[in-house]
């Protein structure tokens, strides 16, 4: 395992703004297309461009070039090339969509929102490999072989593919398959490989250049792998045809071409195959058992490993006067108003192997990062408030008299809590049991950045839904799981209001007063 | 020893919300009874003798035990005081039978039929306390803080939901109990005969003080 640059473990918070800001949260917050121009009449007549979320910094710049020759002003909402393509789909408004894979404009075409024969391919990429800066070593395909860990894009998204392709072209695949973690985005690769928390990571040449604290290892020969290109392709729904098409052929320009050239992109390839843009279609559907079994037993997990902590946290939140009381309330219930993904990057700070704690962890072969302990964790925390309030509410509802008159028959508090306040609060502790269970099972944002999303070990159902959602075939697959998790978690609820009801039920101890 | 056996002293300057209270009591009487109007602190009173609730200014002495002194910093926990008190609002354990919550602080070897006998609940032993009247309840919270083998017994409107002949009776059970033991017995009350019936001494709570009558 490379040693990663000991600036890398106390990492300045724009850091965290910039990487996770942009990646996850543009990614999965900006569902909803924002329309930038101000004017009304302006808004009227800009296009909207559904974009893959690699194209975020050099698409606006080309959008620039091309209003500067006349061109409409254009909006932009970038996402995942699968976020993209779906919303083309249910939202017919947009106007143009601009594609990381083929396959996805495949998938439209089939569905009637992208004629046949207009797309465009605008720009194609390099598949590089990355170790932490200051890192050395690694000069070849044949040397990931002997890595500890490996970070790739997800097997659904073309940058996991692509990966595993050009490692079977160099006969490693068999040897790094073992060590491969999956992350939520590229992004996410890179935070992993800066920090030193995996060796080593596939991802395209653009996304490398954009991290000072990756180094480029090296550069993927261009017939190990299928051709990565980015496709342009007006959408039938659009209200201006004509400003669609011509914008398409703007982005695949020369003049277009020198911005995407000064970013690192290399021209499009000279011909359309749409035999490639089918191939890979085959590849690695998550395991839909092993991911509801994943998720039962993290979310036991991070239950039975609350329960104690949620308790007493519970307790002294309802019972005890201190001074700094809010300050603890407040860093207990922090996971519930923090963005998951803001939780599971601060734990990977903590818990990362690089960092003292999380290395001691490690050393006694307790590894947080890309593990089902890992999971179980950002479950855990994530699951903690709901947890805590709900026992703290289950305790304050008990009359503090039960309690003193207890102290008058001569028991102590101790022995007090264990015969009185506990059982009275029994219903209340598992209804909050259940519902940190509940919200462990739906856990996805802290688990993705601290567990990454590795079949069979931290995978869960959330993360099985998303890795789905990436592919062109899981988009039907996914109702399975979907099921699944709405049922579970449904069940759930019921069962704390079920708890709930009877927790007051049993404080009702008086009749007719 | 013998002369202090019953001596209960109470010195306390009580902030109640509109009055301030100033209690002074002294008395080697085996039963005292305490009326006044509701809101005038008995019940208070009662809590403070029990040891739920402390104030910062007093001194608190039961025989030759100092309970409270603020002046030194001395305070005895409830749970090491032996106070048998039974408050107004009854607090049964809801969550335990009428047998369990009568031996609950007691000796394993705690016999509660006698006392079942005597407060007449022994039909009721094996029932959940919801399934109770309020004068049935009223009589398992007595029972439950007479197993216990209190020092000293502190009742807290005890009666109020029983019957004006029940009443009487158990008023004689409570008095030749306490007799029997050598226990102490602070009532308080709003109900002049329970006072008269239990109380060898009585004392009136109202406007902040208490104050002897006879």
């Amino acid at each position: 395992m490379h040693t990663n640059d000991p600036t890398s473990r106390s990492r300045p918070p724009r850091r965290l703004l910039t990487t996770f800001g942009v990646g996850w949260v543009l990614a999965f917050a900006l569902a909803v297309p924002v329309r930038a121009t101000p004017t009304a009449e302006a808004q009227d007549s800009a296009l909207l461009v559904l974009a893959a979320a690699s194209l975020a910094d050099v698409l606006p710049q080309v959008a620039l070039a091309w209003e500067r020759t006349g061109g409409a002003p254009v909006a932009f909402s970038f996402s995942a090339t699968s976020r993209a393509a779906t919303q083309a789909v249910r939202d017919p408004t947009a106007d143009v969509i601009v594609s990381a894979d083929l396959q996805w404009v495949e998938w439209l075409r089939e569905r009637g929102a992208v004629l046949a024969g207009t797309a465009l391919e605008i720009a194609s990429n390099d598949l590089v490999a990355i170790v932490p800066a200051g890192a050395s070593g690694i000069t070849s395909a044949e040397q990931l072989g002997g890595v500890t860990r490996i970070a790739l894009a997800g097997e659904n998204v073309p940058a996991g593919r692509y990966a595993r392709s050009a490692l079977e072209a160099h006969g490693v695949w068999a040897e790094v398959e073992p060590k491969v973690v999956r992350s939520g985005s590229v992004r996410g690769t890179l935070e992993w490989v800066a920090r030193g928390e995996v060796s080593a990571g596939v991802v395209y040449r653009t996304d490398a250049l954009q991290d000072s604290d990756v180094a480029l290892a090296f550069v993927f020969d261009s017939d190990d792998h299928p051709h990565i290109g980015y496709w342009a392709a007006p959408l039938v729904g659009s209200d201006v045809p004509d400003v669609a098409r011509a914008f398409v052929a703007f982005l695949a320009s020369t003049e277009a071409a020198d911005v995407f050239g000064a970013e690192g992109f290399r021209l499009p390839s000279e011909s359309f195959d749409a035999e490639q843009a089918r191939s890979g279609s085959s590849l690695g559907v998550p395991g839909v058992a092993s991911a509801i079994r994943l998720s039962v037993i993290v979310a036991l997990l991070a239950t039975l490993v609350g329960l104690v902590p949620a308790i007493g946290l519970g307790w002294v939140l309802a019972r005890w006067d201190f001074r700094g009381k809010s300050i603890v309330s407040a860093l207990v219930l922090a996971p519930l108003v923090l963005p998951p993904v803001v939780t599971g990057f601060l734990l990977l700070s903590v818990l990362g192997t690089n960092t003292p704690f999380g290395g001691a962890l490690a050393s006694l072969g307790l590894p947080v990062p890309f593990t089902l302990l890992g999971a179980a964790l950002a479950a855990f925390v994530v699951g903690m408030p709901l947890y805590v309030i709900s026992i703290r509410g289950a305790f304050e509802a008990i009359d503090s008299k039960y309690e003193e008159l207890s102290s008058t028959l001569g028991v102590t508090p101790r022995r007090t809590f264990l015969r009185i306040s506990l059982p009275l609060a029994l219903p209340g502790i598992a209804a909050g049991a259940v519902l940190a269970f509940a919200r462990a099972l739906g856990e996805f944002g802290a688990t993705v950045v601290l567990a990454g999303n590795v079949e069979g070990s931290t995978r869960t159902i959330a993360l099985a839904v998303y890795t789905l959602l990436e592919s062109p075939q899981g988009q039907e697959q996914v109702w399975l799981l979907v099921g699944a998790s709405v049922a579970v978690s449904l069940l759930a609820l019921f069962g704390f209001e079920v708890l709930s009801r009877r927790q007051k039920q049993r404080l009702e101890d008086r009749h007719g007063r | 020893m013998v002369a202090d056996a019953f001596r209960l002293k109470l010195e306390l300057e009580l902030q109640l919300p509109g009055t301030d209270l100033c209690v002074s009591l002294d008395t080697r009487t085996k039963a005292v009874a305490i009326v006044g109007p509701s809101g005038a602190g008995k019940s208070t009173l009662l809590r403070i003798l029990a040891g739920v609730e402390r104030r910062s200014r007093g001194r608190v002495t039961f025989r030759s035990e100092v309970w409270q002194d603020s002046s030194s910093g001395a305070w005895v926990s409830p749970w090491e005081r032996s106070v048998g008190w039974v408050p107004q609002d009854v607090l049964l354990f809801p969550h335990l039978s009428v047998r369990e919550n009568l031996t609950y602080g007691a000796e394993p070897e705690a016999s509660v039929t006698e006392i079942a006998d005597l407060l007449q609940i022994t039909p009721l032993l094996d029932r959940r306390p919801k399934r109770l009247s309020g004068g049935e309840q009223q009589r398992v919270a007595l029972g439950r803080a007479l197993v216990a083998e209190p020092r000293m017994l502190l009742l807290d409107e005890p009666f109020s939901a029983l019957d004006r002949p029940l009443r009487a009776e158990l008023c004689q059970v409570v008095r030749s109990w306490t007799l029997q033991r050598g226990v102490p017995l602070v009532l308080v009350s709003h109900d002049e005969e329970d006072a008269r019936q239990l109380g060898e001494e009585r004392y009136r709570l109202s406007a902040g003080t208490l104050s002897q009558e006879d």
